[in-house]
């Protein structure tokens, strides 16, 4: 097992390295020039050469994309992602200040979105083709398909504006975090949910679990201790593509709620042409994504024992 | 076991108890939230119709759009720009009419050849105690814009700032600028306290002081109770920052905030209707069209001035006001505000709207209706790229649709180019891929040869290249503009800028100019004494107040 985990944290490295290449690559090759986006912002409107040239030497960007690849590569590697080309500050600690707003809501989102997703799958699998089912199949779908940006404004129309019960935007008590996290775990919950029904109906007409209803065994037990146990591998999957969505940041939901996370932070910098942060951010989601896709499997050996993880030679 | 067996009834008869009552809560929800979404016209909490009564606590909450403050390097600007929380103050003001006017400095004269004496306002103090004197001005404002290449549109230098006396400083830039005045209305020119750290903690001289600041959430100040002006009526003001529209705009009506930054036209109708006052400023933007005339294959078609008079006379600017821009704008041709043109604004005509003339004169040039509508010449077509557009596509929707259906009235076809941010709307600018550009863009100082000289002229340094390359419309524009550099009275430079704009707008139908705008803000109606200004970086808060309504 520990060889395992070793060798997948080793493998992180070649893929943080591609993806920086081919961020750094792209970002660069985006049209629109960082320079003059950055004097025009400041002048407030199409900048001049003079600002435009002192811009490009402020933000570092003269000379080639390689060698400035190189130089941005080689203070990666010592923990210095470079300087924002917007607020002119580190990256980095933009960067893990901004990961903890995003944490504070991708987690109870996370958790809600599980705390709604596993019982009605469930009652849609044992309740399968009947009323309840097909409502919350509908439920589900509508769930999974509704854009986020709608359900934000909808969910600030009706209980921010209409009736008052929670602030309309922005961090504060214990209930501006009701929206946000609302919306957020609306369309992981709808998609869990069709998972978890999918995965027991499959697990109830499985041969084990006819033979546990044979012996006589409660419905409750058979749903809980066979069928949805053998369900929670491919559930576990589901789970982790949704953590590491959330947790890399939504965009339309933290910019809609005025929430400082990583989504905003990404949206802000595209626009703005900040390489820097732009390569951070990717970086950043792809270890998020691939610690969460290594607890998955690490996971797959707990739920099911007849599972291994072994380092291939 | 006799414990299970209640637990398993218990939840029996609660899960059908939910069941039935969840399906009634759930529709009734459901049907909640779509009616309270569809439905509106109501007052959403918009305030009183009067406000009567000053606040016991006259504190202030402004949604203002996305946090762009910079942090560090000579260009950091927070507090000052783009939201201006009136911290630090400049040595002149820019007023809503574009006039000038005494701040810290309380007068100014020209020394021939070439330098600008500013005599500051005396008993003037920073937040942190100490007074303001020439010495400040040196190292906080023209000494620090020096470090800037260029020394920013003032043109400062190392040497350029001179103290004469503690309340006098003369100001010389590297190259003739007799703009400076005019110039320094902008917040990027404000004073600073020596040694103030301006990315995290600015102190200045203005109504209110820095209190804290939580990037890309809230900035808060408070009132600085030794104004050397009137003391601020608000106490407190929070501006928080909201990159959606919808969200500033929901903000207002959920009463998180008082005071709105940048309505879109759109929400005008549905904010007042809810109770709310809009305000809107005097005309300080414009959208137009630049014209590529100076584009090779397959961008030269518009070489034709024929071509350009058509596209400017088959535009119905009072239609396009009025039905496409919802009347949020005015159909002024001027390009630069109106106001700022002074006693002078009336030189430049405009075009009228006549599609019949505009077919004319594409006829008299020999362009001939084809089979698709779509003029033809020498077996080309008059079909043209139109480029939306600086300051990013969504802010110019629907814009665009409305001049390809109204142009394809007189023959002329539009390939409409949509680049979603500034940056990547002038790399099409750089190489000059388009016919047609579209622009939005602001007056935000009171020199108003500005805008001309960067983008159309080629007699001088301090132009955009890569504009001029498409738009320059050449030798006579230049000739009418030049004088306007090196003219010190604003009166003189106002009427030769008028005459330049004529060329530029009337004679070379380099410009199409399309609207003039107007910034719009969204409040309570208790908040009272608000003076909408067109540049929202030179707002003042200092004479705003609230009200307890009725």
């Amino acid at each position: 097992m520990r060889a395992y985990v070793a060798r997948r944290l080793l493998l992180l490295i070649p893929t943080l390295i591609g993806m920086s290449i081919l961020t750094f690559g792209v970002s660069n090759l985006t049209p629109g020039d960082p320079a003059f986006a950055f004097a025009s912002r400041l002048a407030s409107r199409p900048a001049t050469p003079d600002e435009v040239a002192e811009a490009r030497k402020d933000l570092g960007l003269e000379g080639g994309l390689v060698p400035r690849y190189f130089r941005w590569a080689g203070r990666a590697l010592q923990g210095d992602l470079g300087i924002s080309f917007s607020t002119r500050l580190p990256v980095r600690p933009e960067l893990v200040e901004r990961a903890r707003f995003t944490l504070q809501l991708a987690v109870p989102a996370a958790l809600l979105s599980l705390l709604i997703a596993i019982p009605v799958g469930i009652v849609s699998a044992v309740r399968r083709n009947r009323l309840t089912d097909q409502v919350l199949r509908v439920v589900t779908l509508a769930g999974a398909s509704v854009p986020s940006f709608w359900l934000a404004l909808l969910l600030i129309v009706v209980l921010a504006v209409k009736w008052g019960l929670v602030p309309s935007a922005g961090r504060g008590g214990a209930e501006s975090y009701l929206l946000p996290v609302l919306t957020l775990a609306m369309a992981p919950a709808a998609v869990l949910a069709r998972f978890t029904r999918s995965a027991v109906l499959e697990t109830l007409s499985s041969d084990y679990v006819v033979t546990a209803r044979a012996k006589g065994a409660r419905e409750a037990v058979v749903v809980g201790r066979h069928a949805l146990r053998n369900a929670l591998v491919p559930l576990v999957t589901a789970m982790g593509t949704s953590l590491g969505a959330l947790i890399g940041g939504a965009a339309v939901v933290e910019t809609v709620f005025v929430w400082p996370g990583i989504g905003r932070l990404l949206v802000e910098a595209i626009l703005q042409r900040d390489y820097p942060v732009i390569a951070g951010i990717v970086l950043y989601s792809g270890a998020v994504f691939a610690v969460i896709s290594l607890v998955v499997d690490l996971l797959y050996a707990v739920i099911d024992p007849r599972i291994r993880l072994v380092a291939e030679r | 076991m006799r414990d299970e067996h209640f637990r398993i009834r218990a939840t029996g008869a609660l899960g059908r108890f939910q069941l039935s009552h969840l399906r009634k809560i759930g529709f009734v929800l459901v049907f909640s939230l779509v009616a309270a979404a569809c439905g509106g016209g109501d007052d959403g909490g918009g305030g009183t119709d009067q406000a009567a009564q000053p606040a016991v606590n006259q504190v202030l909450t402004v949604g203002a759009g996305e946090d762009q403050f910079v942090r560090e390097g000579t260009s950091a600007n927070l507090g000052v720009q783009p939201v201006n929380a009136n911290i630090a103050e400049t040595l002149t003001y820019l007023t809503p009419n574009y006039e000038v006017r005494p701040m810290l400095a309380e007068r100014w004269e020209f020394r021939a050849p070439n330098t600008w004496r500013f005599f500051l306002r005396p008993n003037v103090r920073f937040h942190d105690g100490s007074p303001l004197n020439a010495q400040a001005v040196k190292t906080t404002l023209f000494d620090r814009v020096a470090q800037q290449r260029g020394g920013g549109t003032i043109k400062a230098g190392p040497n350029s700032a001179v103290v004469v006396n503690d309340l006098t400083i003369d100001f010389t830039p590297t190259a003739p600028n007799y703009r400076v005045p005019e110039q320094v209305v902008h917040p990027s020119n404000v004073v600073y306290a020596p040694g103030t750290d301006t990315g995290n903690k600015p102190v200045g001289t203005g109504p209110f002081k820095f209190v804290e600041y939580a990037p890309k959430e809230r900035l808060v100040v408070e009132r600085n109770s030794d104004y050397w002006g009137e003391e601020a009526k608000l106490s407190r003001i929070t501006y928080r920052f909201f990159p959606d529209a919808n969200a500033r705009r929901l903000a207002l009506e959920a009463g998180d905030v008082d005071v709105v930054l940048g309505v879109s036209g759109p929400d005008v109708k549905g904010l007042k209707s809810r109770g709310f006052e809009v305000m809107n400023s005097p005309v300080g933007s414009y959208q137009a069209i630049y014209a590529n005339i100076l584009g090779g294959p397959p961008h030269d078609l518009l070489k034709e001035v024929a071509v350009r008079d058509a596209i400017n006379l088959a535009i119905d600017r009072r239609q396009l006001v009025e039905g496409v821009l919802e009347g949020q704008a005015t159909a002024d041709q001027t390009m630069i505000p109106p106001q700022a043109l002074g006693r002078y604004r009336n030189k430049i005509t405009g075009t009228p709207f006549d599609q019949n003339r505009a077919r004319s004169v594409l006829d008299a040039a020999g362009w001939r209706p084809g089979a698709d509508g779509i003029r033809e010449k020498n077996g080309r077509k008059l079909t043209l790229q139109l480029i939306s557009g600086f300051g990013g596509a969504e802010v110019h929707k629907p814009v665009p649709t409305y001049l390809q259906s109204e142009l394809r009235k007189v023959g002329i076809g539009i390939d409409i180019v949509e680049r979603p941010d500034s940056a990547s709307y002038q790399s099409l600018i750089d190489s000059g891929s388009g016919d047609l550009f579209l622009e939005r863009g602001s007056q935000n100082d009171a020199n108003v040869g500005f805008l001309p000289t960067l983008l159309f002229y080629t007699g001088g340094s301090g132009a955009s290249a890569q504009y001029t390359k498409l738009f320059a419309p050449g030798p006579r524009f230049d000739e009418i503009l030049t004088p306007a550099v090196t003219e010190p009275d604003a009166d003189k430079t106002q009427s030769i800028v008028a005459d330049a704009m004529h060329q530029l707008i009337d004679v070379d139908k380099v410009v199409i100019p399309l609207a003039g705008l107007f910034q719009m803000y969204g409040m309570k109606k208790t908040v009272q004494g608000f003076t909408p200004h067109p540049s929202t970086i030179s707002l003042r808060w200092d004479t705003v107040s609230v009200g307890t309504g009725r």
